[in-house]
């Protein structure tokens, strides 16, 4: 069972040029793969094209296969690609519904668009809202929280879902240091218990280093490199890809030309 | 010896429901000088730089600019002395080019001609964005923008130039060319003030960090004394991670080392000593 | 673990804030019912010409705003009308077409007796009007009317479009707030004359628009991640107590509409002063 990409190519409605070209990879279930790339690159737009919002609902030309669990995105219906494979933005505020009174309310949102009996979308919004430890959270008005807590309602109301992948553009770029760590801590929770597959795309390679166990380079749209995340991540050819590495590499690198030692338990 | 270009005394803010903001805070910014402002949202930073150029009027206490009150002026007069590149791009950019987007604020100054040419261009080549001059902003990805908003700051030429989160949403690249334009800045003898969550481009380029927590002013250093490991109770308490160069330095008994250079010359003199 | 047969007890529930249907005499209408009112007083005082009308559906919203113990909260919705009140009174009182009755002569200008007691009953609807909004939106949570109107079958997607317009105001204005900053931060006049703060207005209103357009996209997509577009009825939180009451009192509100709106168009109703 995985999230499939084969030889995927995409081309957004009106535009003259290919987003993304040829790009193949898997995503398995309770594995995170990172997608790294400088700005332009196609990282958003491999965010779409993977969870079947491109072309499903935003339309354009898709060449090649995306399939999830077997199924085609390009055949699906939004609501039931939705069940499949859930997407984050790095906007919280544009993914709130903008129509509840409280978080219990704005995890709901999904599950009863499905129309669910009560006591399932009861459950699910349980669920969601334990599974990122936020209950104490379920009272409170979703516009009147931090950047991180909304940010986390958001995952909240797309894990109600119960999809068995994420995908996750740039979940952490709007938010502080603090705000970052609560999302951080509970993505690296959410893979390894609910054993989701999860796809994020992210310019914090540090925070990549952390997460990801493989990590995927985009360059003009098309894949420049695909590894273990210890790997691609120490790639000489980052800095060239307009792609920062994580500190650690990066000091071990400096340390290297100059002769120095930094032990890497020290580096960790 | 010249005003400075930022004298605060006893500032304090409250919000009119009665939030207070900023409470006591007395900070002096010479001319020339360059200086990040950093703590967790909410600790009052941008509360702070928007006394600045009057955007927030003090409650309590006073702000000068260049040696001169902010008292009664207008925002529109304190803009030609200060400004400040919000950190939403998409907050500012009205016009239908890229051109007319950065010629805004010049000609609010009442620049024009040749001198806004001038301007314009320079303000753009500092960005990279002399390639887009004719583009329409919004077909522009937001990294691109962040930089046009820049750019429409830059343009002014003010002595005093604030920067709100300037490396959010910026690669590599983009990262390389804020730092560029800090550096040129200052080689021009502007003031630059920057708040920042990224703690690399903070030691790295400025030689003094203020550190904000509730509406108050708790560190006020060089990178040395500011994430040095003294500090670091006070920096966790206001949710600020000391760079990762910092932490490596304490674990290997190296004293303060926030930036990578500072750690590599102390890894090297202890290596030669042992 | 516990046996099967205990597990329907330690399902997780709706919270009781979720489920609680609001309390008090007025909000615990259905919401439809406070909509249906709601519109019936705000047309009623605007197709009624002369006072008796006018000083009559007056009394009834202000009685049932009072009913309603809405308070203070109403008084922005009034204080939003001002700048409307105030340009009808002068346009009214100073340029009435055809109204001979000076008040008083100044210079080249003439307020009139007839214009003044039209800015006045005008001014009147709109004050009306607008505490009408105001005792609905202040009485009725919007996902309530929402998903009450979608049991009556109405479209998801309209219904959606109406709650969401409910709560975006405090979210425009807030960004309106952080448009005017950094416009005025580039040097744009906002203190200075009339004129040069009606030349301000392309500024502001830009970033709003492109802003608003910008995010729609990503809204869009939010929205069909949540199974937004997915066939069906959604699911119900709480029930919306309704009567027979209720239904018959909606209906007689309606055909008094109908009924004062035909008979006024018609001319019928011009016997009353």
């Amino acid at each position: 069972m995985s999230l499939s990409l084969r030889e995927v190519g995409y081309r957004y409605a009106g535009a003259a040029r290919t987003a993304l070209t040829d790009v193949s990879l898997d995503l398995e279930a309770g594995r995170v793969l990172g997608i790294v790339g400088a700005n332009q690159a196609g990282k958003s737009t491999l965010c779409l094209v993977a969870a079947g919002l491109a072309p499903a609902t935003i339309g354009g030309e898709l060449s090649g296969e995306v399939t999830i669990d077997g199924v085609a995105t390009r055949s699906a219906r939004p609501w039931e690609l939705a069940q499949r494979c859930g997407i984050v933005f790095q906007n919280a505020a544009t993914q709130l519904s903008g129509t509840t009174a409280s978080v219990w309310e704005e995890v709901a949102f999904g599950p009863r668009n499905l129309g669910m009996p009560i006591t399932e979308v009861a459950d699910r919004v349980a669920w969601a809202l334990d599974a990122l430890a936020i209950i104490e959270l379920a009272a409170r008005d979703p516009e009147r929280l931090s950047g991180g807590q909304a940010q986390l309602v958001a995952l909240a109301g797309v894990l109600a879902m119960r999809p068995a992948y994420l995908v996750l553009d740039e979940p952490t770029s709007q938010l502080d240091p603090q705000g970052t760590d609560l999302v951080a801590t509970a993505i690296a929770a959410l893979a390894e218990q609910s054993g989701a597959g999860v796809l994020v795309a992210e310019h914090k390679t540090d925070l990549l280093a952390r997460l990801a166990a493989e990590v995927v380079v985009l360059g003009n749209g098309q894949v420049l490199a695909h590894g273990r995340a210890e790997e691609v991540l120490a790639d000489e050819r980052l800095d060239e890809w307009g792609v920062e590495p994580p500190s650690g590499v990066r000091l071990q690198r400096a340390a290297k030309a100059a002769g120095v030692r930094l032990p890497a338990e020290n580096v960790a | 010896m010249s005003e400075p270009a930022i004298e605060t005394h006893r500032l304090g803010f409250a919000y009119p429901d009665g939030t207070r903001a900023l409470e006591a805070v007395d900070l002096s910014i010479d001319t020339g000088g360059r200086v990040a402002i950093i703590g967790q949202n909410g600790s009052g930073k941008s509360t702070l730089v928007r006394h600045f150029d009057g955007l927030l009027r003090a409650t309590e206490g006073t702000v000068n600019v260049n040696g001169e009150p902010v008292g009664g002026r207008h925002v529109a007069d304190l803009a030609r002395a200060v400004g400040i590149a919000f950190q939403n791009p998409d907050r500012q950019i009205f016009a239908a080019s890229v051109v007319r987007e950065v010629g805004f604020g010049p000609r609010n100054l009442g620049v024009s001609g040749d001198d806004l040419d001038l301007r314009v261009d320079a303000a753009l080549a500092a960005v990279g964005l002399e390639e887009s001059r004719a583009a329409n902003p919004y077909d522009l990805g937001y990294s691109q923008r962040k930089l046009l908003g820049l750019a429409s700051i830059l343009a002014m030429r003010t002595p005093i130039v604030v920067l709100d989160e300037p490396t959010t949403g910026q690669d590599a690249r983009g990262v390389a060319r804020v730092r560029a334009i800090v550096d040129a800045l200052t080689e021009m003898g502007r003031t630059v003030i920057a708040i920042s969550h990224d703690m690399r481009f903070v030691a790295e380029n400025f030689p003094r960090v203020v550190v904000m927590r509730a509406g108050r002013i708790v560190l006020d250093g060089s990178p040395n004394d500011v994430f040095a490991e003294a500090s670091w109770p006070m920096l966790a308490s206001t949710f600020v991670h000391p760079p990762l160069a910092a932490r490596i330095g304490v674990r290997m008994g190296l004293g303060s080392t926030p930036t990578e250079a500072s750690l590599i010359e102390a890894a090297r003199r202890a290596a030669g000593q042992s | 673990m516990t046996t099967a047969g205990h597990r329907s007890d330690l399902r997780p529930a709706v919270p009781a804030f979720v489920q609680q249907p609001p309390t008090g005499a007025y909000r615990s209408l259905n919401p439809t019912t406070k909509l249906v009112i709601a519109v019936v007083e705000a047309l009623i005082a605007f197709v009624l010409r002369g006072w008796t009308g006018l000083l009559v559906v007056l009394a009834v919203v202000v009685a049932t705003a009072v009913v309603a113990r809405i308070g203070r909260a109403m008084l922005p919705f009034v204080l939003a009308t001002i700048p409307l009140i105030a340009s009808i009174l002068l346009v009214n009182t100073f340029l009435y077409p055809g109204a001979t009755d000076a008040i008083v002569h100044i210079g080249p200008f003439a307020p009139t007796w007839t214009g003044l007691e039209f800015a006045v009953q005008a001014a009147l609807r709109v004050v009306a009007f607008a505490l009408s909004v105001a005792v609905f939106g202040l009485t009725t949570r919007p996902d309530d009317l929402v998903a009450d109107l979608e049991r009556r079958g109405l479209n998801r997607r309209v219904g959606f479009v109406v709650s969401a317009t409910l709560r975006t105001v405090p979210r425009i204005l807030q960004r309106a707030g952080e448009i005017t900053e950094a416009q005025r931060a580039r040097g744009m006049d906002t203190e200075g004359s009339l004129w040069r703060r009606v030349r301000g207005v392309i500024p502001l209103a830009g970033p709003l628009i492109f802003g608003a357009l910008t995010e729609v996209e990503e809204q869009a997509m939010a929205l069909e991640a949540r199974a937004f577009s997915a066939p069906g009825r959604r699911t119900v939180l709480r029930a919306f107590p309704d009567s027979g009451a209720q239904r018959g009192a909606r209906w007689v509100l309606l055909v008094v509409l109908v009924m004062v709106v035909g008979l006024s168009v018609t001319g019928r109703l011009e016997f009353l002063p």
